[in-house]
């Protein structure tokens, strides 16, 4: 079953290309696990996936495969009084990062989720009503009403203009924790924890399983459901072996706070792109960093504590 | 380049966001993502705002084959990649408290490339002498030319009249912004001008806390700074639709409905029944 | 060697052979089975946007029987158990039966857990030396565990069943350390099941320590619920009688485990909606709906129904001691565990997100199709082992008589006219 569903996938795939080096050779369906090859084996890797990526989108594409800096311990901090929930950090890591992107459910791919939270307020009015309890048992005061139909949070929000009045914003993508639960459950360890700080995925040997996705308190994984919708146009072709390359049909993706510029000392491109500066990136263990002088200087909390996952992304006020 | 929203820029020598989000009319044509036919040469020229409209616009090129130096939102006409974060940018000058950071690292877009009469407002109108009848009150006295370059040069929203146009503005040397001591300060390095009474942001800004840099992310390594004048417009802070200081923009998109879902409509329900 | 060449021999000729019956039974499993093939080759191309799983609900109707299916693999215990620790006369003449059992719900889970994979094709990487094997990872144990149960479970129940052929006794002393480790073993891979969710903090429907226990119950209520049903249709359409003891006993576990199973349920519902924090509101969505989302409010108060309507018939004598009517609440009780394990636990934990967002699922076409093909192939599995496993049960297959495997079909029993 195994060898037969692989050489339909393969078969599936050369009738779909138009370049016979577009197709996924031989040698990479029985690639090992990227972190215990030699550096011969991830230099015929790399090359292997260069063609195929040079091929597939007819661009020079470069895979790179810069391991992490010594001393180096990426965080990340986000202002959440100034976010102002315009989604251009979304969009701007999809740009860079080659995610999947079509109109069927699920081609279209986003590692970032922008939360909208409405504020509520204590009213006199209310005053004298019971609680509200699903089964119609009062119990306390219902002082409290929210401003708006809803208090829980929003994702598909789409107001003519942000930031709204009566509304707050917190975005939410991978955590890159130092307790992982996702490398935890991972049966085939392709997800782990790199020296310098992001989780990766090794996209080769992903197996498809999703417990990582089940695992995740951030919700921050996402599946590729079909082979990923790329237009030539759109790829970006500086990429990472464990970063922003074109993935595959049936495995996890997820933020890797962009190791293809982050290894080159580049910010993020979220953090780049935020037009209030709320996004900010740099090493825990350099205590002159921006995200080190935030967290010296800044009220600072991160989601889920109680989970023991000690995320490296802080979110502060000031 | 529209002349006409430059125009209006100079009058108050950073630009006025009102005037120029009038003159704004077009928006950004087809964006990097899924347009079939792609190559820049015939098609129309695609502009998107780094900061904030009126401010920084640049023009989608490639700097290298297939890699343009911007890539722009369809939706909301706002860069949102850089390419190259140091294109056409220059050596920040001198700040107290900046020795820390090596020679070079720190570089801005000059705002004088966009403001092409500022040159003249060193010398035009009393050629750099302090005119005759200088006002004794902080009120701006009613002059037409100000007026037509500034509209709301009466109205003006910043400080809520706690402070007006020679707070800021050079009185004779008037395409310089001037400090505490009377000292001209350069258009490039509105901060130091700025940290006159916002000292708390200048000192978040300078340790990149506040506000927002591009480049990268090592402390010793090179950013591109976005200065103070990029981001908020000193003539109209407070003016208009703003929520806690921000002037209101349009989003980008909401994310794709999954499978299972055909609108997003029980988001505006409460949760539990009540 | 010639013994065992012709063990497998005649054991295949006898199940080659059957009445029109059979062959229409087989055959319409086999149609099924071809529609499964067709959807595992749409999976594996177009990928699983073929069915309803999203990114946030990821987890569907292949994880749901893949977990039910290890809970009625792990019933087979109930026969194994009693069979041979407590030397239970007439549950000891069909233990061979139950591990047949066992043996084709595990295949079932490893075929389910193939079409629920992104990547399929790349399962050898768990394998060592050529893959990795992760010693934190549940899903790891989990594969462990459901191979060695059925390995253990193949080596029992053939090495039995090759000693009735041969009429040579097992060697005890190797035999029944076996026996006791598939014992041991069938509660060992539903509770590593249960562990593969429950230990899941991001997931507070699952995350609590009930649900190891819950597994085991609603397993030892399903799985002999089946198994009773498989000896009713045995003692219709062979000629092998199962004995009225092991029936009832069957009957007595299904009550024991399904009162337990409610009594948990009940306990959940009150402690989780009492406090009504946010950690109970999958399983508000579940009972009631969120934010006006319906879709699963009729499966659970179904599965209900059945299940706590099961529990009172099996209490009333005269349902339970009448085989003719005991077939409806063992029915009810498989079908109710069924929607509350696949319904009813699966797809509500991921209602709503570790984020908050609600989302719902529905099942597509080829969910079904591959479900229903799974389900078929393992009745075809589970058949043919029965059918031979019966065949050597009541002599017609045996080693001293070279033509045991010529009796086409089985003499008629006196229930039944037309041989299967």
């Amino acid at each position: 079953m195994l060898s037969v569903s692989s050489l339909m996938g393969t078969a599936a795939l050369m009738a779909k290309s138009d370049d016979v080096k577009a197709t996924v050779e031989w040698a990479e369906h029985f690639q090992g696990n990227y972190r215990l090859m030699t550096d011969a084996e991830k230099t015929e890797a790399r090359a292997r996936l260069e063609r195929r990526y040079s091929a597939q989108y007819s661009k020079k594409v470069t895979v790179d495969c810069t391991e992490a800096a010594p001393g180096v311990l990426m965080g990340y901090a986000l202002n959440i009084k100034k976010c102002i929930g315009c989604r251009r950090c979304v969009h701007a890591c999809t740009e860079e990062n080659n995610q999947s992107r079509g109109e069927r459910p699920g081609e279209r791919i986003e590692w970032i989720q922008v939360l909208r939270m409405e504020r509520g307020e204590f009213t006199k009015e209310r005053m004298d009503q019971g609680y509200p309890e699903g089964l119609g048992i009062q119990v306390g005061g219902n002082a409290y009403t929210p401003a708006g139909a809803v208090l829980e949070g929003q994702y598909h929000y789409d107001p003519k203009a942000v930031p709204e009045k009566d509304a707050n914003y917190m975005p939410i993508a991978c955590m890159q924790c130092e307790k992982p639960p996702c490398v935890k459950v991972c049966p085939v360890r392709t997800t782990y924890r790199e020296a310098d700080g992001p989780v990766v995925i090794d996209y080769n040997w992903c197996i498809g399983c999703k417990m990582c996705m089940g695992a995740c308190p951030y919700w921050a994984r996402r599946f590729n459901l079909t082979t990923p919708v790329l237009p030539k146009e759109a790829m970006n072709p500086v990429t990472h072996y464990l970063g922003n390359r074109p993935r595959m049909r049936g495995v996890v993706e997820k933020c890797h706070w962009c190791l293809q510029r982050t290894r080159q000392g580049r910010y993020p491109a979220c953090v780049e792109v935020c037009p209030v500066g709320a996004r900010k990136f740099g090493n825990l263990l350099d205590p002159e960093s921006e995200v080190s002088q935030v967290l010296a200087r800044k009220n600072v909390f991160r989601l889920k504590a109680e989970l023991n996952t000690f995320p490296k992304f802080f979110y502060f006020y000031d | 380049m529209k002349k006409l929203s430059y125009g209006s820029l100079i009058l108050t020598l950073c630009g006025g966001l009102l005037s120029s989000a009038l003159a704004q009319t077009t928006s950004p044509a087809a964006a990097a993502s899924a347009a079939p036919a792609a190559q820049a040469a015939p098609a129309a020229e695609i502009t998107c705002f780094e900061s904030r409209k009126g401010a920084s616009e640049v023009v989608k090129r490639d700097i290298r084959p297939g890699h343009p130096n911007v890539k722009c939102s369809t939706r909301t006409g706002a860069v949102l990649w850089w390419g190259d974060p140091f294109d056409g940018t220059v050596p920040m000058g001198d700040m107290p408290l900046m020795d820390k950071i090596p020679a070079g690292k720190a570089v801005v877009k000059p705002r004088s490339d966009k403001l092409p009469l500022l040159a003249a407002c060193g010398t035009g109108c009393h050629n750099g002498v302090i005119p005759p009848k200088l006002p004794t009150s902080k009120k701006p006295v009613p002059m037409p030319t100000m007026e037509a370059m500034m509209p709301d040069a009466k109205n003006f929203q910043h400080g809520r009249g706690g402070i007006w146009c020679l707070d800021c503005h050079h009185t004779t040397q008037r395409n310089k912004l001037v400090n505490n001591f009377g000292e001209p300060v350069s258009i490039e390095q509105p901060q130091l001008l700025c940290g006159k009474c916002h000292g708390d942001k200048l000192r978040d800004w300078r340790d990149g806390i506040h506000g927002k840099r591009i480049g990268e992310w090592a402390s010793t390594g090179k950013k591109r700074w976005f200065t103070c004048t990029e981001c908020h417009n000193p003539h109209n802070v407070q003016d208009g639709a703003r929520n806690r200081g921000f002037i209101q923009i349009a989003p980008e998109a909401p994310p794709q409905l999954p499978r299972g879902m055909i609108d997003a409509k029980h988001e505006l329900r409460h949760g539990v029944a009540h | 060697m010639d013994k065992l060449f012709s063990f497998i021999a005649d054991y295949t000729r006898y199940v080659l052979k059957g009445g029109k019956m059979f062959y229409a039974w087989m055959g319409i499993l086999a149609l099924l089975i071809f529609g499964m093939l067709y959807v595992f080759y749409l999976q594996n191309t177009e990928g699983l946007i073929v069915t309803g799983m999203t990114s946030q609900i990821h987890d569907g109707l292949y994880l749901a029987n893949l977990v039910f299916l290890v809970g009625v693999a792990a019933g087979a215990v109930t026969i194994v158990f009693p069979a041979y620790v407590y030397h239970h006369e007439g549950m000891h003449k069909v233990t061979v039966l139950g591990e047949m059992l066992a043996i084709s719900a595990v295949i079932m889970v490893m075929v389910f857990v193939f079409a629920h994979m992104g990547r399929p094709d790349r399962l050898w990487h768990m394998i060592p030396p050529w893959g990795v094997y992760s010693f934190s990872s549940m899903l790891g144990w989990d594969v462990l565990v459901l191979n060695g149960y059925l390995i253990l479970n193949f080596v029992v129940g053939f090495w039995y069943l090759y000693s009735k052929y041969t009429g040579k006794p097992v060697n005890q002393k190797i035999f029944m350390p076996l026996v006791y480790l598939s014992i041991l073993w069938a509660l060992s891979i539903h509770t590593v099941t249960a562990f593969l969710i429950a230990v899941n903090a991001a997931r507070p429907m699952w995350f609590h320590s009930m649900m190891p226990i819950r597994f085991i119950t609603t397993a030892f209520a399903a799985g002999p619920a089946l198994i009773i049903l498989i000896f009713l249709v045995i003692r219709n359409t062979t000629k092998m009688w199962i004995e009225d003891s092991a029936i009832k006993l069957l009957t007595t576990i299904v009550i024991w485990c399904l009162g337990i199973a409610i009594f948990l349920t009940l306990s959940e519902i009150v402690i989780e909606l009492y406090a009504r924090t946010e950690h109970a509101n999958s399983l508000y969505y579940l009972m009631f709906g969120l934010h006006g989302l319906t879709r699963l409010v009729p499966w659970f108060w179904s599965a209900m129904v059945l299940m706590v309507g099961a529990f009172i018939l099996f209490l009333i004598p005269s349902v339970r001691n009448n085989m003719k009517r005991l077939p409806i609440p063992c029915a009810m009780a498989f079908v109710g565990i069924w929607i509350e394990k696949g319904m009813g636990l699966i797809v509500p934990g991921f209602i709503p997100s570790p984020i908050g967002e609600v989302t719902e699922y529905y099942p597509t076409l080829v969910e079904w199709l591959m479900t229903l093909g799974i389900w078929a192939f393992g009745f075809f599995v589970l058949t043919i082992l029965l059918k031979g496993a019966i065949g050597i049960l009541t002599g017609d297959v045996k080693l001293a008589a070279g033509k045991a495997g010529e009796a086409a079909g089985l003499a008629a029993n006196p229930n039944t006219a037309a041989s299967a």
